[in-house]
């Protein structure tokens, strides 16, 4: 119901009822206003348009009809190469209430993708992360290798690390603390996310 | 012939443009003509005709000539011509020169398409009339793939020598009965198999001399003059600028190639997904650019500035200040809405579930919460056509699958259709200004 809330997540069908009516209407002698320099300057934000350019691309369709395909061009170079896998943001999991009572072997994302397994050893802990080989994303992770982080509730970091090629990452639990009694502390939850450059 | 964003430069268009024509003159028995005569009138007669001819076009979309493909993208004949239709609606000059052609056969000869002698004539105004808008339509379609200038007439000039090259592929391959033209174009005598032919194995091979001398030379064997060598001045300047010829045989040729493996083109329409995801970008550089507006004088970078142009800012901001958008309706008026519901064969609850199936946040609802919800749906109707995957079901009339037709909403208003027509554009209008205020 809010006012103000729509300018960023559009409605589909509101978005697309908008880019027709910007990119659809008759414009007597249009033609293309701005060089593709400009429009790509303003959409990295490295130079705003001015108000005449502004202007001058709102009331040309055709050189917003440029924008639009710089735009979404810019968009599928900026996304990961393969343009088919599903992408993937991040994955939040909890503690489960069962877990609390046993010593803690295992925790998994809410999405099913990743597990987080607790070894003890010699007197501490190991924490493995793991990729599930079901995950949608699972290819491009163990090509990509990028750079991943788990954190816990309160956004301390309990790992961080490339997958191996068995799509885990084992490093020694860095708290003092126990994982159950840790977690329960720090908001029950994690997360697991990839770590942009 | 391909070319980067293109979709009407084809072989399929011979079907398309043939479609157009056949469509329209069954329009034309629809529709009231006699408005031709009456500048007024004619754009409530574009909105007649365009609703006519889709209709017409629906009707044959089962047929062999319908279902053929329009070009190597993919799209049908159908769906270029349908598309080509409602380029009609952006592009009115076209439609006003048409106008303008009609009025001055009527002066001549009085209302002749009653005639149907005339059919033939009428086609040809059409076919004129669709022959220039697909240039034009393409024309900015190659702009906003390459982000270079074009115009209809270089469209015309690549379609040229696209035929010219393939004028001069058929000579090569039977160069033995076209010897002496064979020669002309390598200007040179033939002795044995020319080289040339085996190395020409695409537009990119073809030499921009042996169009020229083909062109210069065809009046010798076909009788008629190239198209380089008209008297009509058309390409007289090109005869003069081989590199130029050079350079577009390259480009077409380089494009061909592309685009070979038919990866599917720019198709322009795209989806809800995209649409959402440019103007997110578009908002946000309006944005900062509205931020940066007192920013030390920068100076525009406007292409071929012409400063007047674009000096008169536009108009206020549109009201935002609308309260809570009235979604529920008064019993008495579910009952009213009911009793026409039913007799236009719909569900007597129809504008009920529709109204709930509004999204309540719509930036579009609340832009348009001065209009009845019949005047809405015929503003999606006009904009994004009877069918889109992002309508709610409960939009939709269950018999076809696509919004009610413009008589049923019409109908569903209580109101008649050149009304409704007119609250339509008028709420199109108020959308279009909203719209490019970055509201």
């Amino acid at each position: 119901m809010s006012n103000d809330q729509d300018k960023n997540a559009e409605a589909p069908l509101d978005a697309r009822l908008r880019e027709r009516l910007l990119l659809a209407r008759a414009a007597p002698g249009d033609r293309l206003m701005l060089a593709d320099a400009t429009l790509l300057a303003a959409l990295d934000g490295t130079r705003p348009l001015t108000p005449g350019e502004r202007v001058a691309l709102q009331q040309s369709p055709l050189t917003l009809r440029r924008f639009r395909h710089l735009a979404l061009e810019r968009r599928s170079q900026a996304a990961p190469a393969a343009a088919n896998d599903p992408v993937w943001s991040g994955s939040a999991g909890m503690l489960r209430a069962a877990a609390s009572a046993l010593a803690l072997e295992q925790m998994v994302t809410d999405d099913g993708c990743w597990t987080l397994h607790f070894l003890q050893a010699d007197g501490g802990w190991q924490v493995v992360l793991a990729l599930s080989a079901e995950a949608p994303f699972a290819a491009r992770l163990l090509r990509e290798q990028p750079m991943l982080r788990v954190v816990d509730g309160g956004g301390a970091i309990i790992l961080q690390g490339r997958l191996d090629a068995d799509g885990e990452c084992e490093r020694a639990w860095p708290f003092d603390g126990e994982p159950a009694a840790h977690f329960q502390l720090y908001g029950a939850g994690f997360m697991v996310e990839p770590v942009s450059a | 012939m391909r070319l980067p964003g293109t979709r009407y430069q084809e072989h399929g268009w011979e079907q398309v443009r043939k479609l157009l024509g056949h469509c329209s003159l069954q329009a034309f028995r629809q529709i009231d003509l006699r408005l031709v005569l009456d500048p007024e009138q004619h754009g409530a007669l574009l909105d007649a005709y365009t609703e006519a001819v889709a209709a017409s076009l629906r009707a044959h979309l089962r047929t062999s000539r319908a279902e053929a493909p329009g070009n190597s993208y993919g799209d049908s004949v159908s769906e270029l011509a349908l598309s080509l239709l409602f380029e009609l609606q952006a592009q009115p000059a076209f439609w006003q020169a048409f106008m303008a052609a009609m009025a001055q056969e009527h002066a001549r000869s009085g209302a002749f398409w009653d005639n149907p002698v005339s059919d033939g004539m009428l086609r040809k105004k059409v076919n004129d009339m669709y022959v220039g808008l697909r240039d034009k339509v393409d024309a900015d379609n190659y702009i906003v793939a390459t982000g270079r200038d074009c115009s209809p007439n270089k469209i015309y000039t690549y379609r040229m020598l696209d035929m010219a090259y393939g004028e001069i592929a058929r000579l090569f391959a039977a160069w033995e009965q076209h010897r002496e033209q064979v020669g002309a174009i390598l200007g040179r005598e033939l002795a044995g198999l020319p080289i040339e032919v085996r190395q020409m194995k695409s537009i990119a091979g073809c030499k921009a001399e042996w169009v020229i001398r083909w062109s210069e030379s065809l009046e010798r064997f076909d009788g008629a003059p190239g198209p380089l060598h008209t008297r009509s001045k058309r390409f007289a300047s090109l005869k003069n600028s081989p590199e130029k010829i050079a350079a577009m045989l390259t480009e077409i040729g380089a494009y061909e190639e592309l685009s070979a493996n038919l990866d599917s083109g720019e198709g322009w329409e795209g989806d809800a997904g995209e649409a959402a995801l440019w103007l997110e970008d578009y908002w946000r550089v309006i944005g900062e650019s509205e931020q940066q507006e007192h920013a030390p004088d920068v100076v525009d970078q406007i292409l071929q500035a012409q400063e007047d142009a674009f000096a008169d800012v536009l108009a206020g901001e549109p009201s935002d200040a609308a309260g809570p958008v009235e979604l529920a309706a008064s019993a008495a008026q579910l009952a009213k809405e009911q009793a026409s519901a039913a007799a236009l064969s719909l569900s007597p609850r129809y504008l009920e579930l529709a109204r709930a199936a509004q999204d309540a946040g719509s930036w579009t609802l609340r832009m348009l919460h001065a209009e009845s919800l019949p005047i809405r749906l015929a503003v999606y109707h006009k904009l994004l056509g009877p069918a889109d995957d992002s309508y709610p079901d409960a939009w939709l009339d269950p018999a076809t699958g696509e919004l009610p037709s413009l008589q049923q909403l019409a109908a569903l208003d209580g109101i008649s259709m050149p009304t409704l027509r007119k609250r339509r554009n008028e709420a199109i209008d108020k959308l279009t200004a909203a719209n490019r205020a970055a509201a």
